[in-house]
C-alpha cells in the first residue's frame, strides 16, 4: 500500500500545480451562482410587487433556486445539461493531465520505473482523478450554499431545504463519474494521444449510442405493408423507449438530472416526471436512481478490467 | 553479488527478434560500456532491465532478484531523450519523483541539484530548459534515491562537447561511489575515457564481452591520433621528436600526431614544458570507430 500512497501523493502534487483545473474550478464555482443571484435579484426585483406573486409564487421559485440549498441543487444539475456536460469536461481535463501527459511527453519509461509497481500507479492516478472530480463537486456545492447564504440578505430566501437527499445525489454522481474516468484513461491509454483520447471520450459513448440506434431500428423493419404498419411503428418506438436505458450517457448523467427533476416536481411538473412524458425522456428522470447506478458500475467494471488487464501486461516502448 | 545479471534475454517485435540471447553478468560497482550502432538494440536490452519490456525469452535479474522487481526501485535510468512534465519546474519534476519514489528526503533534490549545477535554473519551468539542462536534470533525476544501479541510454546524445566532458565527469563521479553504470553509445570515443569493459552489440547479438584494452589490443588500436596546431610549427615539429613521437605536417601551422592511448592525455602538458606555443589540440576517434565499427559489423572475431 505503500507504493499507492507514494503516487497519490506525487499526482496529487502534479495536479495541485496544474493552471487549467482552477479556471475550471473558477468557473464551476463563481460563474453560475453569481449568475443566478443576479438573475434572481431582477425576478425579484422587478416581479416581487406585481401580481405575479399573490401568492408568493415568485418567492417560492425564488426559494427554490437562489437559496443555499437551490444553488447548490443547481450546481449539481446544471453541470449535467451542458454539451458537452462539465462532468465529462473535468473528467477528461484531469485524465489527460494524470494519464495523457504520460502519453504526451513520453513519460511512462520515467514513471513506471520511479514506481515499478504498476497496478500502484495505475490505481493511484484513478483515485486522485476521483479526488479532484470530489473536491471540484464539493466546492460547487459549499460555494453554492455560500452565494446562497449571501443571497439571504437582499432575496427572499432563507436556509431551509432538503440537504440530505441532495447531499446523496452529490455523492452518486461523484460514483457514477468513475465510469468515464476509467473510459477516458483506457481511450487515451489505447489510442496512443492525448488529444486523440480527449476528443474520443467526450463524442465516442454518444456516437457509438446513435449509430446503435440507428442500426436497432433498422433491424426492426420488416417489408412494409397496411397491416404490419402500425405494429412496426409501435415496435421500433419501443425500441427508442427501451435502448437508453443501458446507455452510457443516459444513466451516467441520471442523479445531477434527478436533482433538475425534483426542482420541476416542486413547480408542479412532477407528473410528468416518472412515466413516459416529455420531461422524463428530456431530463432522464424516466429511470431510477439504483437503476442507472447499476448501469454505471458494469460499465465501470468492464473499463476498469479492459484497462487494468492492458497496462499491467503492455510493453512501454 | 551480481548487479545485473542476463540469461538468454531475447525480444522478438514479430518475426524481427531485436535481441537474441544476450547474456553477460556485471558485477557491482563495475562500469560497462554498452556499444552499437544504432538499432542494434540497446535501448530494447536496457528496456527490459528496467522492466518497461517483457522479454520474449530468457531472464534478467537487477541486484539479485528478477525483473520486474521491488529491486527496480534502486535502480536510476535515462532510457532515450529524457522527459519530464514541461509545466512543472525542474525542481518540481525532481520532487513529483521523489514522492513517486517515496524514499527520497528533501535535502536530497537540492544535492541531486547541486551535483549537476542546476541550483540556478531549478525554479524555471523545464519546457524552457535547453537540451543540455534536460540530460543535466535527468541525471539528478536518476540520481535521486542514491541508486546501486544506473542504466543510462545515450546519455550524451545533443550534448555540446562541454556537456559531453562535464557529463563524463559526472559519471566518474558516481562511480567513485561505487555505482554500477551500464552506459549505452553508438560511439565508442565517448565511452573509453570511463568504462571497465564493453559489452558490443550489433543486429541484437552480442559481439564482444571484455575489458576495454582486450578491444583495443584485438584491433591493434592503442594509439590516438591527435591533430595539434602551434604558434610556431618547426618548434612544435622539433618538440614532437625530442619527445619520439610519430607526426606529419597538417597544413602551414600544425601537425597530426600519433600518441601512445595511456599517453594521450599528458600531449599538451608535454608540449607546453617543450616550449611550445599550442594553439590548439583535437583529439580523432576515427581509426579507433572503424576498428569498432569492423567488429560490430560481424568482421571482427566475436569474443
Amino acid at each position: 500500500m505503500n507504493a499507492l500512497a507514494n503516487v497519490i501523493r506525487a499526482e496529487t502534487f502534479k495536479v495541485l500545480r496544474k493552471r487549467r483545473l482552477y479556471i475550471l474550478a473558477a468557473l464551476y464555482w463563481f460563474l453560475l451562482p453569481v449568475l443566478v443571484l443576479v438573475v434572481a435579484r431582477v425576478v425579484h426585483v422587478n416581479l416581487a410587487g406585481s401580481f405575479a406573486n399573490d401568492g408568493g409564487t415568485v418567492d417560492q421559485g425564488l426559494q427554490l433556486f437562489a437559496s443555499p440549498v437551490g444553488i447548490a441543487r443547481l450546481a449539481l444539475a446544471g453541470p449535467a445539461f451542458t454539451s458537452p456536460t462539465l462532468y465529462i469536461v473535468a473528467v477528461t481535463l484531469l485524465a489527460a493531465l494524470l494519464i495523457g501527459d504520460e502519453r504526451s511527453q513520453n513519460m511512462w519509461k520515467t514513471v513506471l520505473v520511479v514506481q515499478p509497481k504498476r497496478w500502484a500507479v495505475l490505481a493511484g492516478k484513478v483515485v486522485v482523478t476521483m479526488g479532484a472530480l470530489a473536491a471540484l463537486m464539493l466546492g460547487a456545492a459549499v460555494f453554492g450554499f455560500l452565494f446562497g447564504a449571501i443571497g439571504t440578505t437582499f432575496l427572499p430566501t432563507d436556509f431551509s431545504g432538503a440537504w440530505p437527499p441532495l447531499i446523496g445525489l452529490y455523492l452518486l454522481q461523484l460514483a457514477q463519474l468513475l465510469a468515464p474516468v476509467l473510459l477516458a484513461f483506457l481511450l487515451i491509454t489505447l489510442v496512443r494521444s492525448g488529444v486523440l483520447g480527449v476528443v474520443m471520450v467526450l463524442f465516442l459513448p454518444s456516437l457509438i449510442e446513435t449509430l446503435y440506434t440507428v442500426l436497432n431500428t433498422i433491424a426492426q423493419l420488416q417489408p412494409l405493408n397496411r397491416i404490419n404498419a402500425i405494429f412496426q411503428a409501435l415496435r421500433i418506438q419501443n425500441t427508442w423507449q427501451a435502448l437508453p436505458k443501458y446507455f452510457f450517457t443516459s444513466n451516467l448523467y441520471n442523479p445531477g438530472r434527478q436533482a433538475s427533476g425534483e426542482l420541476l416536481g416542486q413547480i408542479g411538473v412532477s407528473g410528468e416526471l416518472s412515466g413516459s412524458g416529455p420531461f422524463a425522456a428530456l431530463l432522464g428522470t424516466g429511470m431510477t436512481l439504483g437503476h442507472s447506478a447499476l448501469v454505471m458500475g458494469g460499465y465501470a467494471i468492464v473499463f476498469g478490467a479492459i484497462l487494468f488487464w492492458w497496462f499491467l501486461s503492455r510493453d512501454f516502448d | 553479488m551480481s548487479a545485473i545479471t542476463a540469461s538468454g534475454l531475447t525480444k522478438r517485435y514479430g518475426a524481427v527478434a531485436a535481441v537474441s540471447e544476450l547474456s553477460f553478468d556485471i558485477a557491482q560497482g563495475e562500469i560497462v560500456g554498452f556499444l552499437g550502432p544504432n538499432g542494434a538494440g540497446k535501448t530494447t536490452t536496457l528496456r527490459m532491465l528496467a522492466g518497461l519490456v517483457k522479454p520474449t525469452a530468457g531472464t534478467c535479474q537487477v541486484l539479485g532478484a528478477k525483473v520486474p522487481g521491488t529491486t527496480l526501485r534502486r535502480v536510476g535510468t535515462m532510457i532515450e531523450e529524457p522527459t519530464f512534465y514541461p509545466y512543472l519546474t525542474g525542481r518540481n519534476n525532481l520532487r513529483h519523483a521523489a514522492l513517486l519514489h517515496g524514499d527520497v528526503p528533501e535535502e536530497r533534490i537540492d544535492e541531486a541539484l547541486a551535483f549537476v549545477h542546476m541550483q540556478d535554473a531549478a525554479h524555471k519551468k523545464v519546457k524552457a530548459y535547453s537540451q543540455g539542462m534536460r540530460q543535466r536534470l535527468a541525471l539528478a533525476r536518476a540520481l535521486l534515491w542514491r541508486p546501486q544501479v544506473l542504466l543510462l541510454d545515450e546519455p550524451t546524445n545533443g550534448l555540446d562537447p562541454t556537456g559531453i566532458a562535464e557529463f563524463r565527469e559526472s559519471l566518474k563521479a558516481i562511480a567513485a561511489e561505487g555505482t554500477t553504470v551500464l552506459v549505452s553509445s553508438h560511439i565508442l570515443a565517448e565511452v573509453e575515457k570511463f568504462v571497465d569493459r564493453v559489452l558490443a552489440i550489433d543486429k541484437g547479438v552480442l559481439r564482444f564481452d571484455g575489458r576495454l584494452g582486450d578491444l583495443l589490443a584485438r584491433m591493434g588500436e592503442q594509439q590516438v591520433r591527435y591533430t595539434v596546431r602551434a604558434a610556431d610549427q618547426a618548434a612544435l615539429f622539433a618538440a614532437l621528436e625530442r619527445l619520439g613521437l610519430r607526426h606529419t605536417p597538417n597544413g602551414h601551422d600544425g601537425a597530426d600526431v600519433m600518441v601512445a592511448r595511456d599517453r594521450s592525455d599528458d600531449l599538451v602538458g608535454d608540449l607546453v614544458a617543450q616550449g611550445v606555443r599550442v594553439l590548439a589540440a583535437s583529439v580523432h576517434g576515427d581509426d579507433l570507430e572503424a576498428a569498432y565499427l569492423k567488429l560490430v559489423n560481424g568482421q571482427g572475431r566475436p569474443s
